[in-house]
């Protein structure tokens, strides 16, 4: 992988001496525009420190914030958080060690039914969540996968397989074949090439789509809810709605988990962002 | 798919390209099948039965009852005809293509100036980049609390804001004429990270050479977009526009959240009828129907996208 | 044979399958001891519900000599998880449910006719017997009630010198003199949800009104009091959007001088000692008429799991809830009103800041007493109706024919 070192060099020879004025603009703007974005965050966060858990009263800033909804939060969602944690994880495992082989296969191979799988694909993501939820849920039942981990990692695989199909097929159509016949020509198997060539150089695809896997597995709520049926295992967001009664709704507490445990999770985001390479491909090729 | 097309003319920049020779080893086509398999298995275990349930479930009187009995006597497409002709199916189809239509355009549109704007890479782009998914780190119920919440008429952060401008209050949530174009405003914010995203690591994966080489013949700015990002970025945008579409069509959590398909059925959508019929009428059978109804138009949308695929790799 | 097939369906232990197959179970005296655990399933998912729900839970299953499985949903998804389990025969021992739907899942099959098993009704409030009534026979036992009453805020009626009002135009006056720059004079839910029709069912019951006749002039009458509310300014128009918890939290903010609520607020109100408020009954529209407001609260019912064993020590169970004990019990610690109409006296010793509500529910109705499972068709209409005329789409006269046109 002599591929990316390139890449570098490349930014360096495009920024100049003048540029840092520019560069400090752009960081500005580029504040501004997450301020604006970020702002209903920021109005929850504001909503977490106010005691009724609401803002109706609240000023822009909270002056007088009480830190009661954070202390039950963390006091009850703890151990919720790491089970979110390990399903989410699990679950971007799972799906692109299954996803990324097709993918490649669906973007490279001249199959003639691809048109036919990438519809079933597509298909497959149009299925409203409570359909196969509620299938799902007779089928562990035999199966003895209700209240499990690798149930809500397998269910939460559902829509992630699909979606990071789609995604990174479309990344890797832009694999120059060349590279993968070079590497044949070379002797290398089908499976080497992919493992040696093609992953390296669709790296961009693969953090994409398991940045979004990790995203819909963390938000998951209608699988946890369907497929758990005790507490035994309760990722956070269903340890949300323990504080979203049928009468009264403690939203305070309910914010307050949620910024808490968004936390952990950004962290994770922020660095894989930074994974994402620029120019890979490009660079292979030479 | 038409960088396929580029692939040959752009390794043979580097090295003569070897000429692309059919495929004769045959020991090879089962390697290939073992790529698929294991998804393909997955998807057939995990979708097969679900996708022909709601179908049979749409042709059956399905109703409370057949939970406990069993009992879903065969109704033909009575429930087709019932959920079509209901006074307000009008209503929500225009509102679900409306929906659909306004959160796509400014989502990807928006979605693909932060891209451009990203891939200038400056101080913190990559940490601000990776923030700008935090709001899909929320459960949505949250998020569309909070969203009630500065939306809110007469407290609300936004109104008391514009307030400030001189604009009476707005009833962005309560006056019919409006909440739906704030419930697509909501649902547009929700989406620009998607878009964002994949449209960044799109860019990324496009050779600085291409870049280099435009611009020793003029192509800078404007004019590398149109000859070279765009071109470059199509399956990209392709997929990232057909799952935007299937997804917006169903959405469902946003506008529960924050309407529930009020104010008089303002907001409604096939999705909010879907649930409705299904979840709070219990007539599951008609859920069924216009959840089939929303996949049809799905699938509408996906031969598009297919076809242009293979036109594309056909030029 | 076919019994077995159910039980392996279900994941039981064999103890219970062979409990099963023995055939015990002879009513309410069966022997406890086959059965070692029952399953239970309620929607009480939050604090301090969730606990002293579970107190009470504790306390019965102790005497009667078993353990407990028991799940907790949230309300939304109760019916949900019901009908799953109902398809995959993994149906709770003991089941809740809110009291409205107990008619409907009745009327399916699913749930064990409990007057044949031996449990007596004696005493309690004839409106709670009806909501779990099908068929003529009961389904549910429901230890507490809640009901809808008029909330105020006793330092802002006192500072305008407004007596809490006790009819329609007083009502309508109080909030009109009680709006002034922030504060409303009143905040009700009228959301698009069953919550808005129940939330408009004091005014229609009281003025006559019937859900089996809903474009009647009485009807009209109580939605034109709600539009009356909010087109001059006393509500806010965000009303068609609040729900019962928002209503709440602008009163509880100070945006609102009164609130139709119920007592399930109380203990999230008392965290707030800064807010003083009172209770009256619902307003009369005129002098001659009763407050008659709808019964809240959610019975315990027992589903047919097919196993008889367990099926009687679940029918013993539901009536240790229901004891007077537990009753007065849950009652005082959980703000609601034992259903036992004789426990009234001893609760409002303990309770006196709820005799409000312990009125109302005096002359309750419940939802589902006429139209049985159909009523979710009626309760349908009235908040479409209600969406309508409060957007300003139709008159308060016409919106029910409109929406019942549907």
């Amino acid at each position: 992988m002599t591929t990316t070192t390139s890449a570098p060099a490349e930014l360096n020879r495009r920024t100049g001496d003048d540029i840092d004025l520019r560069k400090v603009l752009l960081t500005a703007a580029g504040v501004l525009i997450l301020a604006v974005m970020l702002f209903p965050v920021y109005w929850m966060v504001n909503a977490s420190l106010q005691p009724s858990g609401n803002t109706l009263n609240a000023d822009l800033i909270p002056l007088q914030p009480s830190f009661d909804n954070y202390v039950r939060a963390i006091s009850e969602q703890g151990a919720n958080l790491v089970t979110s944690l390990i399903i989410a994880l699990g679950t971007v495992v799972f799906s692109l060690a299954l996803a990324a082989p097709a993918s490649f296969a669906l973007a490279q191979f001249r199959f003639r039914w691809v048109g036919v799988a990438l519809l079933a694909i597509l298909v497959s993501q149009m299925i409203p969540g409570i359909v196969i939820a509620n299938a799902l849920y007779s089928a562990y039942e035999g199966m003895g996968l209700l209240n499990s981990i690798p149930g809500l990692i397998l269910a939460n695989s559902t829509s992630a397989i699909p979606f990071a199909i789609l995604i990174m097929r479309s990344f890797m159509l832009g694999v120059p074949s060349a590279i993968i016949e070079a590497a044949r020509v070379d002797g290398a198997g089908l499976v080497r090439s992919f493992l040696w060539i093609v992953v390296p150089v669709s790296r961009n695809a693969i953090i994409t789509a398991g940045l979004f896997t990790f995203l819909f597995a963390w938000s998951d709520f209608l699988f946890a809810l369907t497929l758990t049926t005790t507490d035994e295992i309760r990722p956070v967001t269903l340890g949300i709605y323990q504080y979203l009664g049928t009468q009264v709704q403690n939203w305070g507490a309910v914010m307050a988990t949620a910024v808490l445990s968004a936390t952990p999770a950004i962290v994770l985001l922020v660095a894989a962002q930074k994974y994402i390479a620029a120019g890979a491909t490009g660079g292979a090729v030479k | 798919m038409s960088s396929l097309t580029h692939a040959p003319a752009r390794a043979g920049q580097a090295s003569p390209a070897p000429p692309r020779r059919r495929r004769k080893l045959r020991g090879d086509d089962i390697a290939k099948i073992l790529f698929v398999l294991p998804a393909g298995i997955a998807m057939a275990l995990l979708f097969g039965y679900p996708v022909v349930k709601n179908l049979t479930m749409s042709l059956q009187d399905y109703s409370l009852q057949t939970f406990f009995t069993g009992e879903a006597p065969w109704v033909g497409l009575a429930n087709y005809v019932d959920v079509v002709t209901d006074p307000i199916f009008g209503q929500a189809m225009l509102n679900t293509g409306l929906f659909t239509a306004g959160s796509i355009l400014f989502q990807f549109v928006i979605g693909l100036a932060l891209a451009l704007f990203f891939k200038q890479h400056f101080p913190l782009s990559a940490t601000l980049r990776g923030l700008l998914l935090l709001p899909w780190l929320l459960p949505l119920i949250v998020s569309s609390a909070t969203w009630r919440a500065i939306l809110e008429q007469d407290s609300g952060i936004l109104n008391r804001f514009l307030g400030v401008f001189g604009v009476e209050p707005i009833g962005w949530l309560v006056s019919p004429s409006i909440a739906l174009i704030a419930v697509i405003g909501v649902n547009i914010w929700i989406g620009i990270p998607f878009n964002t995203t994949l449209l960044y690591s799109g860019l990324q994966a496009i050779p600085d050479e291409l870049y280099e080489a435009g611009s020793l013949d003029g192509a800078t700015h404007w004019k590398a977009f149109r000859y070279i990002t765009w071109p470059s970025l199509r399956p990209v945008v392709s997929v990232v526009l057909i799952l935007g579409v299937v997804y917006t069509l169903k959405v469902l959590d946003i506008i529960l959240g924050l309407t529930g398909g009020g104010p008089a059925n303002a907001t409604q959508t096939l999705a909010t009828q879907s649930y409705q019929r299904s979840f709070v009428d219990f007539e599951f059978g008609h859920g069924a129907a216009l959840s089939n109804i929303l996949i049809v138009i799905s699938m509408a949308f996906a031969v598009v996208y297919l076809r242009r695929g293979r036109h594309a790799a056909d030029e | 044979m076919k019994r077995y097939m159910v039980m392996a369906a279900g994941g039981m232990s064999a103890a219970l399958v062979l409990a099963a197959c023995s055939g015990g179970g002879d009513g309410a005296d069966a022997d406890t001891g086959e059965v070692s655990s029952l399953s239970v399933l309620d929607y009480y998912n939050n604090d301090p519900d969730n606990s002293l729900i579970q107190a009470g839970l504790d306390s019965c299953a102790e005497e009667l000599g078993i353990t407990l499985e028991r799940e907790t949903v949230p309300g939304g998804d109760l019916i949900q998880t019901v009908l799953q389990q109902a398809s995959s025969q993994t149906l709770p021992d003991v089941l809740m449910l809110d009291n409205p739907e107990v008619q409907l899942i009745a009327e399916t099959g699913a749930l064990l006719p409990l007057d044949e098993h031996g449990v007596s009704t004696e005493g309690f409030a004839q409106g709670v017997i009806d909501a779990s009534t099908y068929d003529g026979h009961v389904y549910g036992l429901q230890p507490v009630a809640n009901t809808l009453a008029l909330f105020y805020n006793t330092d802002i009626l006192a500072e305008a010198g407004v007596e809490p009002p006790t009819t329609w135009d007083e009502l309508r006056e109080a909030a009109a003199t009680l709006t002034e720059g922030d504060q409303y004079g009143i905040s009700f839910s009228a959301i698009n949800t069953y919550e808005g029709t129940w939330q408009f069912l004091p005014p229609m019951w009281t003025n006559g009104g019937d859900e089996t006749d809903l474009t009647s002039p009485e009807v009209a009458e109580a939605l034109q009091l709600w539009v009356d509310l909010v087109e001059s300014g006393s509500a806010s128009e965000s009303v068609i959007n609040w729900s019962q918890g928002d209503a709440k939290d602008q009163f509880m903010a100070g945006r609102a001088a009164m609130m139709v609520n119920g007592p399930w607020n109380i203990p999230a109100m008392n965290e707030i000692p800064d807010v003083n408020w009172d209770v009256v009954q619902f307003p009369v529209n005129d002098a001659s008429q009763t407050p008659v407001a709808p019964f809240g609260g959610e019975a315990w019912t027992v589903p047919v799991t097919g196993d008889e064993a367990s099926q009687a020590v679940a029918v013993d169970f539901v009536e240790c809830l229901n004891t007077p004990e537990q009753q007065l019990d849950w009652a005082v610690s959980r703000y609601t009103i034992p259903t036992r109409t004789d426990l009234t006296e001893d609760f409002l010793a303990e309770r006196p800041e709820m005799a409000a509500f312990a009125e109302q529910v005096a002359n309750a109705r419940s939802r589902t007493a006429q139209l049985g499972p159909e009523w979710p068709d009626a309760a349908t209409v009235i908040y479409e109706a209600i969406q309508l005329a409060l957007t300003g789409q139709t008159s308060a006269d016409e919106a029910f024919a409109q929406a019942s046109a549907r």
